[in-house]
């Protein structure tokens, strides 16, 4: 199976602080692999790199065998990496729907004029994306708040509409940060089965950053550890469990299922 | 008794009232109120004159002539409404805009460019008579691409800019523009502006001699008794197709954009919007729009004359923009009118009538910008969604969902995110 | 590009060294003068600026109300001429010197508390209207109050010249500026340096929430800044009053002008500040005074928002700014 995405070295400094240190990481396609370690660690850091949102100090970020480390976030989720941020940052003022179809944006061309005159063409593609959206919110499990403004909505459902938005992209790498954050049990059983279907219904790869050991080690197939911005495990669930450096540095203090 | 009584309280005797218009079905529901007010503005020059002139507070109302200019100042805050509103792009020297435009019909529209003699669709003037002369409709248009240009060229650089540096460089711009044109009549010998003196006179619309004869359409406005009814009525189309623009684009996937942009600007980045052009077409359309209105005006008052661009009125239209709702139509058109007949005669009548009838002896005109000043500090603190709140907030209150009117929760979340990005 | 602007500019200074040596001198002692008198102002923008990341735009119009009431005291209230005796004419403006520090202060203070302490939370979007909305309401209570005519005053301070080299002339009133303008600048590095105050504000700055954790009660200490940006500002004001007049909408421009001088110098850094603002008045004095294809007073304006624009978008952290990494 192929790398659907590779960083080579990268290193991220901010002044002084060396956040990221020559880091290397691959995903392979089609695979859900998990990223943890303790606050701090980078894990965000790079996230924001493969989405662009920093510049990595150096180093090299292939996706899908393009050259993405110095693209703008846009043209990054154009080319198929999604995201959902660690605090919630959908669009307040935007229903769901409407947060959704934000998330379509790149993958329509209705334009101003085809706007302003409404063109047939931008209007068979608004319907057909406002049908889309309200499909993607009832496969996403919030179909019944599609008019609802976005911060109006429960804890949860404004983490699944994250989710949706994000799915809204067409991605083909999604990177989910902190997912269940806030979550309770049951809301994170619900997440983690979600994420399963997900996976096995579309050509979709997850990355996830997570705290929750219980998402982690039921949903991955492979963990890679970070502490101080430097790897210091991967591999398999089981393996990173009884890891010594790994217990040491991080997983002796987190809740354990 | 005290049954009618009660019964009066709960304004029972309006139920039917409300029952008949809940019959009405939705669709033409929305665009009845549209209708009702451009009907009674496009009528407004016949029964101007038959309205009262002594009404407590603001005396008369504007006539034709005033109106105009009151109309052309909303289409402007229409247009700075989709780069302050819609986008959130803290806009403080829009007045360019409205430089460029008034002086793109100064050199289009009038005898200025004396060395050369075009003519193109113009009407009311000797096909002798040296300059460029294009249709003044046809200099709408080229105004308002011209000055799209203007806002291009302008937001190239300072849209990577953060809000208040965005805002600072915008006032800059505001400055530079008219100062330039104020003194740009010796550029290497060179007269583009005509320095203090301005551009004058420039020629008026009209339709020609073919539609005359056909449909009975004013030749041209210069020339008819009726000028300022005509000009009145174009300048109402011209409003009506700018609202209807701005309309359509709302709720388009370029207005979904701008929106996303306001509310969160790196979500809407990672989201594959791609912000540099996004934010670059809020501008160019809110120039585009600005322009044809400074080119309008200027048709109108025959003339584009430095003294009309005053960094003052890019604090106006925000104020307008501020008054009416961030982002909704129906308030920046009504707040603008209101603003605009304020700053035409509505403020000298209030003056006025204020001397008159109280010990108070104030020219009120000469504090208006402490007014507007005062207006956009108010708003600002206790109702920052305008009186007339965009139509998604709007939804929210009539829902009566837990935010009370004067909450905003758009602060709240704003600011979580917000700080997070200034660590 | 910048490279060969500067250069083109340096070349520009010495053909007009050489052509007038003594316009030169005379101007560049103007530019400096000048300059010293920005730095009162620049230096209120950037103490605002850098414990609350806020333009504030009246900071201009407050500087001009003091001026204008400085100069009601010093022709109706003192009486204050040149035939006063310099002991009244310095007792007289050691007193108006002090009622216009505590004016400026309270002002400052007063409009911070009323307008942008509600909207600490608010998205910068609307604290940056409120600014330019107090701008204006300030610029018209100056207007209310003093009318539209310009203010002067007599020519307290003499006119003498304090040296002749050649042509090149200073006049004492003009040394005044920078010399009253030196001990305001020690005074306010101490209270930064080392007061309580000035190192709460410095925490501030960087941190509020951490500030606040070690105790530091932020809202006084943003108060402490604006009576601080707003001392200075009244300081200001009776210093350009003894040598320009100041009218209603003066602090609009020259607002403009210091902001730019604490951009330019760095937004945030108090010496990055009065460099700029030394640097701005050379800019104008230059623009003004030479004769060798100067732009003149008519672009002054142009001129300097063009560096500001210029700055902004080639080097937003000014000339002594730290880089900071955009959305970190």
């Amino acid at each position: 199976m192929s790398d659907l995405l590779v960083a080579e070295s990268i290193r991220k400094e901010f002044g002084g602080l060396v956040a990221v240190a020559d880091l290397d990481f691959t995903i392979p396609d089609r695979s859900i692999v998990s990223l943890i370690g303790p606050n701090g660690a980078g894990k965000t850091t790079f996230f924001n790199m493969l989405t662009g949102v920093y510049k990595p100090t150096s180093g090299r970020i292939l996706f899908d065998e393009t050259d993405v480390t110095a693209k703008p976030p846009h043209a990054i989720t154009k080319l198929g990496i999604g995201r959902t941020f660690q605090n919630i940052r959908l669009f307040p003022q935007m229903t769901a729907l409407e947060n959704v179809l934000v998330g379509m944006h790149s993958r329509l061309k209705g334009g101003i004029l085809g706007s302003i005159f409404g063109t047939p063409g931008v209007r068979r593609e608004e319907r057909d994306a406002h049908e889309r959206g309200r499909e993607l919110l009832r496969y996403s499990g919030i179909g019944r708040v599609d008019d609802e403004l976005a911060e109006n909505l429960s804890y949860g459902d404004q983490r699944r509409l994250e989710l949706a938005r994000a799915l809204a992209t067409e991605p083909k790498l999604l990177l989910l940060d902190e997912p269940t954050a806030g979550m309770n049990p049951q809301e994170t059983a619900a997440f983690t089965e979600f994420l399963g279907k997900l996976r096995s219904e579309r050509p979709i790869t997850i990355l996830l950053i997570e705290h929750d050991m219980k998402v982690v080690m039921g949903i991955s197939e492979r963990v890679t550890v970070l502490d101080y911005g430097e790897k210091i495990a991967e591999g398999t669930p089981q393996e990173i469990q009884s890891n010594e450096r790994v217990i040491e540095a991080y997983l002796g203090k987190a809740a354990i299922g | 008794m005290p049954l009618m009584r009660e019964r009066l309280r709960r304004l029972e005797f309006l139920d039917p009232l409300f029952e008949a218009w809940r019959r009405i079905p939705a669709r033409i529901r929305g665009w009845l109120p549209v209708a009702i007010v451009a009907v009674l503005a496009a009528a407004y020059p016949y029964y101007v004159s038959s309205l009262p002139t002594d009404v407590p507070v603001i005396l008369a109302f504007p006539d034709v002539g005033a109106s105009v200019t009151i109309l052309v100042f909303v289409v402007m805050a229409v247009g700075l409404n989709v780069v302050v509103g819609y986008a959130g792009l803290l806009d403080l020297g829009y007045v360019a805009f409205y430089a460029i435009g008034a002086y793109t019909a100064g050199w289009f529209a009038s005898g200025h460019f004396e060395q050369v003699r075009f003519h193109l669709g113009s009407v009311g003037v000797s096909r002798e008579a040296q300059g460029i002369h294009i249709s003044v409709w046809l200099v709408l248009l080229i105004a308002g691409v011209i000055t799209a240009v203007g806002g291009i060229l302008i937001g190239l650089p300072t849209l990577r800019l953060r809000g208040d540096y965005l805002a600072i460089v915008t006032l800059g711009f505001g400055e530079i523009i008219p100062q330039f044109v104020r003194n740009a009549d010796s550029l290497k010998g060179f007269d583009l502006t005509h320095g203090t003196f301005g551009i004058s006179p420039i020629d008026s619309p009209g339709f020609g001699e073919g539609l005359h004869d056909a449909v009975g359409l004013p030749t041209s406005f210069a020339q008819s008794f009726e000028r300022a009814r005509l000009f009145y009525w174009a300048a109402l189309v011209i409003l009506l197709i700018t609202v209807f623009c701005c309309f359509r684009l709302r709720d388009s996937r370029l207005g979904r954009a701008w929106i996303a942009i306001r509310e969160d600007e790196t979500a809407a980045g990672a989201m594959g919007i791609p912000l540099m052009r996004t934010k670059t077409w809020a501008y160019a359309i809110g120039a585009f729009f600005g322009g044809v209105a400074g080119a309008y005006v200027a048709s109108f008052n025959s003339g584009a004359f430095p003294s009309q661009f005053h960094f003052n009125i890019s604090i106006f239209l925000l104020c307008m923009v501020i008054l009416g709702g961030m982002g909704s139509l129906w308030g920046v058109v009504i707040g603008g009118a209101i603003l605009a007949w304020l700053n035409v005669e509505g403020l000298a009548n209030i003056g006025a009538w204020l001397n008159a009838h109280t010990p108070l002896n104030v020219e009120v005109a000469k504090y208006q910008f402490g007014i507007y000043g005062t207006i956009i500090v108010l708003m600002m603190l206790f109702r920052p969604v305008g009186l007339i709140p965009e139509r998604r907030r709007k939804r929210e209150l009539e829902e009566g969902t837990p935010h009370g009117v004067l909450d905003d929760p758009l602060y709240d979340h704003r600011a979580e995110n917000e700080r997070e990005e200034t660590r | 590009m910048g490279i060969v602007f500067l250069v083109l500019l340096g070349v520009w200074l010495v053909v007009n060294l050489i052509k007038t040596p003594s316009d030169f001198f005379t101007v560049l002692l103007i530019g400096i003068t000048t300059g010293s008198v920005y730095a009162l102002i620049a230096l209120g923008y950037t103490l605002v600026y850098g414990i609350l990341q806020l333009i504030n735009f009246a900071h201009g119009d407050v500087f001009a109300l003091s001026g204008l009431v400085a100069s009601t005291f010093v022709v109706s209230v003192f009486g204050l001429d040149e035939t006063t005796a310099t002991l009244g004419i310095i007792g007289g403006l050691l007193a108006i010197l002090l009622f216009v520090v505590v004016f400026g202060a309270t002002i400052n203070a007063t409009i911070e508390f009323v307008a942008y302490r509600r909207l600490r939370q608010a998205p910068r979007l609307a604290v940056l209207i409120t600014a330019v909305g107090m701008s204006f309401i300030v610029q018209n209570v100056s207007l209310a109050i003093f009318g539209v005519n310009f203010r002067s005053v007599p020519p307290l301070i003499s006119e003498e010249h304090v040296f002749e080299v050649g042509d090149v002339t200073y006049q004492w009133n003009q040394l005044f500026a920078v010399l009253a303008t030196i001990p305001v600048l020690i005074l306010l590095s101490w209270v930064v340096a080392s007061t309580r105050h000035g190192k709460a504000m410095r925490a501030t700055s960087q941190d509020p929430d951490a500030a606040a954790i070690m105790g530091v009660n932020v809202n006084r200490t943003i108060s402490f800044t604006f009576l601080l940006a707003g001392g200075l500002a009244g300081v200001g004001g009776l210093l350009y009053l003894l040598e320009f007049n100041i009218r209603y909408d003066t602090g609009f421009e020259l607002g403009l002008i210091a902001f730019t001088a604490a951009v330019l110098g760095g937004i945030g850094n108090l010496s990055g500040a009065v460099l700029g603002a030394l640097l701005i008045g050379l800019i104008q004095a230059f623009n003004e005074g030479l004769s060798w294809h100067a732009p003149g007073s008519d672009w002054t304006r142009s001129i300097v928002f063009g560096i500001l624009i210029a700055i902004l978008v080639f080097r937003p952290e000014g000339l002594l700014g730290e880089r900071t990494p955009e959305g970190a």
